[in-house]
């Protein structure tokens, strides 16, 4: 006889309390899962002295039932309960937690609050963008089940190689949200699926979303005090739970249908070869100080979950208010369980961690030689082809590009790449040679760790920060409409505004600015590394002078798709650098000692003469060559050559000799307004070339036929 | 709200008329409806929508869940879905599962 699952006496209730069958439950996972003719509900806390399970039909303000634990449903520190016949597509659920009210001690207990489960993997609650909610409810984050039915049809990770990416960073509101999107449904998961035509075909194969992680748009919201516009937590930096997608950027939030959309937006991303990749931030939560509200961790494990001062005080490390407390044994597995749920339920390729210097201290704050967190994650079975990207630095101080904690697995946003080229950009003095090592993945931060170029994630802009746009428009930050008197936002910003700061309908200056974010884009597109592109940059997206948009949802953050029109030259003109770089493998070496060829050095520098680069302070032209065997074709060396000219004269610069054999052809010319690209590469059979001011041009060799 | 269910069984194919709202109160219904049918054996069914206004996860789960018992070469068509229903079935990736269609004309 062929017995059914539904026969296991194991899946039978032991006990009964208020009147639903229960059994003692698993402790692992935590979380809710299903078990055999019921649910299996499990949560930790080391210092909560009794645990309630409390259950809500949908959307109701009161619960239906309220079942205590038996002391014997707990296993060390976990309460764990499987409940039999409950609707799993109508409910909701929550834990109230007996302990001490000890703020001192670090206990924050409070049997009148119902907490949401930290391993929620889909929230109710705030189904719809921007809709408040009612303040007074006892519930606000819903915890709900999810299902795991989704069909992928065979689709999986891409594993890209890191060094063939090109990273678009951008925001899942703020992409699409503007009518000029055109989009059915503005601001979501499924309005992204329909701009995926527009992302293939500028090239990009990796797309990086600000944090999908349910937060709150409300936190910290205000009117502004002078046009009374609402502000909010438009970021989202700020994470309510960790396990669950963002329901308000779901235009089928309000149907409790955000897993499956989010799950076909990175299917569909997956079908056109673009790669998905989460900023997450596990550096701090959504339940601010004391003064914050409680909604999961602070009363379930207050002292496990955040970094303490001895009086019971919460660290600020993130700026933020609390600082989670990620190399305590228990919220480590909290961070490693929840990477290991979306690499493998949602088959995200890649997480950037938002102040990713926080998980390399300890629970006292001190930095960490060896953080077992990031080693971790560096060597887990199940991230193993993740891309682990760190945002190398916190607010606490800690400024670690370059010597982040890798494990030889590690990538970083490149800051340095930022500054050095912004600086280049403008003019300054002295730049030249910090600009040769940032050129090439930067050896002098990577080299003798044993990384490679592809470590580095090179940036001109990105979310924090100038856009393209406003960084060749503005010298100042213009953060008016934050409400904060301009005081928000940082000051160093390497920007130039070409002759008048903001608008301006002065030919000369729009003429130069165009050709500034052009060759922005010719340096970062012919570096080795990874380039990032912010949303928008490619057709000259502006903030109108506002480097800090964290709390904006308006048109100042929202992508202007009428610029892709009016700016189509500079579209043309990333979108073919972009091309470029994918058939150019010199580009694109992961190895600072590059692929031996025959002919020339794996990267070299030059200036106004070959093989002379001037060096001085005073230099405002720097040249650069790079050269790689291809691998099908040893006869063949793929040569790039970069001169770049940011003196307010033009300059001369004399070809190296191409290989015998090989001749030039030119490719892009910044500084010829008609025609900065030439798709049909022609023959270049000077010697040389007079380099407009303020331009780039990129020429590649190959055998004459 | 309630929910109509009504199941006939045509020469190579099953229909099932739904009439009223598909939400969390009665989408056990139509689940139970979809388990009485010997689904293992079915190749076509056809669920007649015109007259459902809403239908909610849980209806969409259950129309996933039919699907799965189905045979492998088998399909699943729902008709006259309002456009609010077919767009949510499509943002969500579940015309993997089920075929949208406005008459019984368009079934071939």
């Amino acid at each position: 006889m062929i017995r059914s699952l539904t026969d296991r006496i194991d899946s039978l209730p032991t006990d009964e309390i208020g009147g639903f069958k229960v059994r003692p439950g698993k402790p692992l996972p935590f979380g809710v899962c299903h078990a055999p003719n019921g649910l299996n509900f499990s949560i930790y806390t080391s210092a909560g002295t009794a645990c309630t399970l409390v259950l809500f039909r949908r959307g109701e303000a009161q619960p239906f039932a309220e079942l205590p634990f038996p002391t014997n449903y707990r296993i060390g520190d976990v309460f764990c309960m499987v409940v039999f016949g409950l609707d799993d597509e109508d409910l909701e659920y929550g834990y109230r937690i007996d302990g001490p009210f000890d703020p001192a001690a670090g206990h924050r207990f409070d049997s009148t609050k119902v907490l949401m489960d930290p391993y929620a993997r889909q929230i109710a609650g705030r189904d719809v963008w921007g809709e408040e909610p009612d303040w007074q409810g006892t519930y606000p984050y819903r915890a709900r089940v999810s299902f795991d039915d989704f069909d992928w049809e065979g689709e999986g990770p891409l594993e890209i190689a890191p060094e063939n990416l090109v990273i678009y960073e951008a925001h899942v509101r703020g992409f699409t949200r503007s009518e000029s999107s055109g989009c059915k449904h503005p601001g979501t998961y499924a309005a992204l699926v329909e701009k995926i035509p527009y992302l293939k075909e500028l090239g990009v194969n990796a797309i990086e979303l600000m944090p999908i992680y349910e937060f709150d748009e409300f936190e910290n919201s205000r009117l502004h005090p002078d046009t009374g516009q609402r502000l909010y937590n438009f970021w989202g930096y700020s994470t309510v739970g960790f396990f669950a997608p963002k329901a308000g950027y779901a235009a089928t939030g309000r149907f409790g249908m955000q897993v499956d959309e989010f799950k076909q937006l990175i299917k569909s991303l997956h079908k056109a070869g673009i790669e998905v990749i989460l900023d997450v931030v596990f550096n701090h939560t959504a339940e601010g100080n004391d003064q914050g509200p409680t909604l999961s961790f602070k009363g379930l494990d207050n002292k496990t979950y955040y970094m303490l001062t001895p009086q019971g005080y919460y660290f600020n490390f993130s700026g933020t208010g609390n600082t989670l407390n990620c190399n305590n044994p228990v919220v480590r597995s909290l961070v490693l369980d929840c990477l290991r749920y979306w690499a493998s339920e949602y088959h995200i390729d890649g997480f950037r961690f938002d102040l990713a210097s926080i998980l390399g201290r300890d629970p006292w704050g001190a930095p960490l030689s060896n953080p077992p967190l990031l080693e971790s994650l560096a060597f887990d079975p199940i991230l193993s082809s993740c891309k682990l990207i760190a945002e190398a630095w916190d607010a606490g101080g800690l400024y670690q590009v370059g010597s982040f904690p890798a494990f030889g697995r590690w990538g970083e946003w490149n800051g340095k790449y930022r500054d050095c080229a912004r600086r280049y950009l403008k003019g300054d003095d002295g730049m030249v040679g910090e600009l040769a090592q940032r050129v090439q993945g930067s050896p002098d931060l990577y080299r003798h760790s044993g990384r490679s170029p592809a470590t580095s994630v090179n940036f001109i802009t990105c979310h924090d920060g100038f856009t393209l746009a406003d960084l060749v428009s503005f010298n100042g930050k213009h953060n008016e409409a934050n409400g904060e008197s301009n005081r928000d936002g940082g000051d160093d910003n390497h920007s130039w505004n070409c002759g008048a700061e903001g608008w301006s309908d002065d030919p000369g200056i729009l003429t130069l600015r165009k050709r500034q974010m052009m060759n922005a884009m010719a340096i970062l597109l012919t570096s080795r590394g990874i380039p990032m592109i912010l949303m928008g940059d490619e057709f000259g997206r502006s903030q109108h002078g506002n480097n800090n948009a964290y709390c904006l949802d308006s048109a100042i953050s929202w992508v202007d798709w009428g610029l892709l029109e009016s700016n189509a030259d500079l579209y043309r003109v990333v979108k073919a650098l972009i091309h470029f770089r994918k058939e150019h493998l010199a580009l694109r070496v992961n190895n600072f000692d590059g692929i031996p060829n025959e002919h020339l050095p794996c990267c070299s520098f030059h200036g106004n003469q070959p093989w002379q680069p001037d060096w001085s302070d005073q230099s405002r032209q720097l040249a650069w060559m790079m050269a790689a065997r291809e691998p099908n074709n040893p006869l063949s060396t793929d040569i790039v050559y970069v001169a770049t000219n940011m003196a307010h004269y033009a300059s001369w610069f004399t070809l190296p000799d191409p290989p015998p054999t090989y001749q030039w052809h030119l490719c892009f010319n910044t500084g010829d307004q008609n025609q900065p690209v030439h798709h049909d590469q022609p023959v270049f059979e000077d010697s040389g070339l007079l380099l407009g001011e303020r331009s780039v041009v990129i020429l590649t060799a190959s055998i004459v036929p | 709200m309630t929910l109509s269910i009504v199941t006939t069984a045509n020469d190579g194919y099953h229909v099932i008329t739904l009439e009223g709202e598909v939400d969390t109160k009665t989408a056990p219904a139509l689940l139970q409806a979809l388990t009485e049918i010997e689904l293992s054996g079915i190749t076509d069914l056809r669920i007649e929508m015109f007259a459902v206004g809403f239908l909610s996860s849980a209806g969409l789960r259950a129309l996933v869940f039919a699907k799965q018992k189905m045979p492998h070469e088998s399909r699943l068509v729902l008709i006259g879905a309002a456009e609010s229903i077919a767009d949510v079935i499509q943002k969500t990736g579940l015309t993997q599962a089920v075929m949208l269609v406005n008459s019984h004309d368009e079934i071939g």
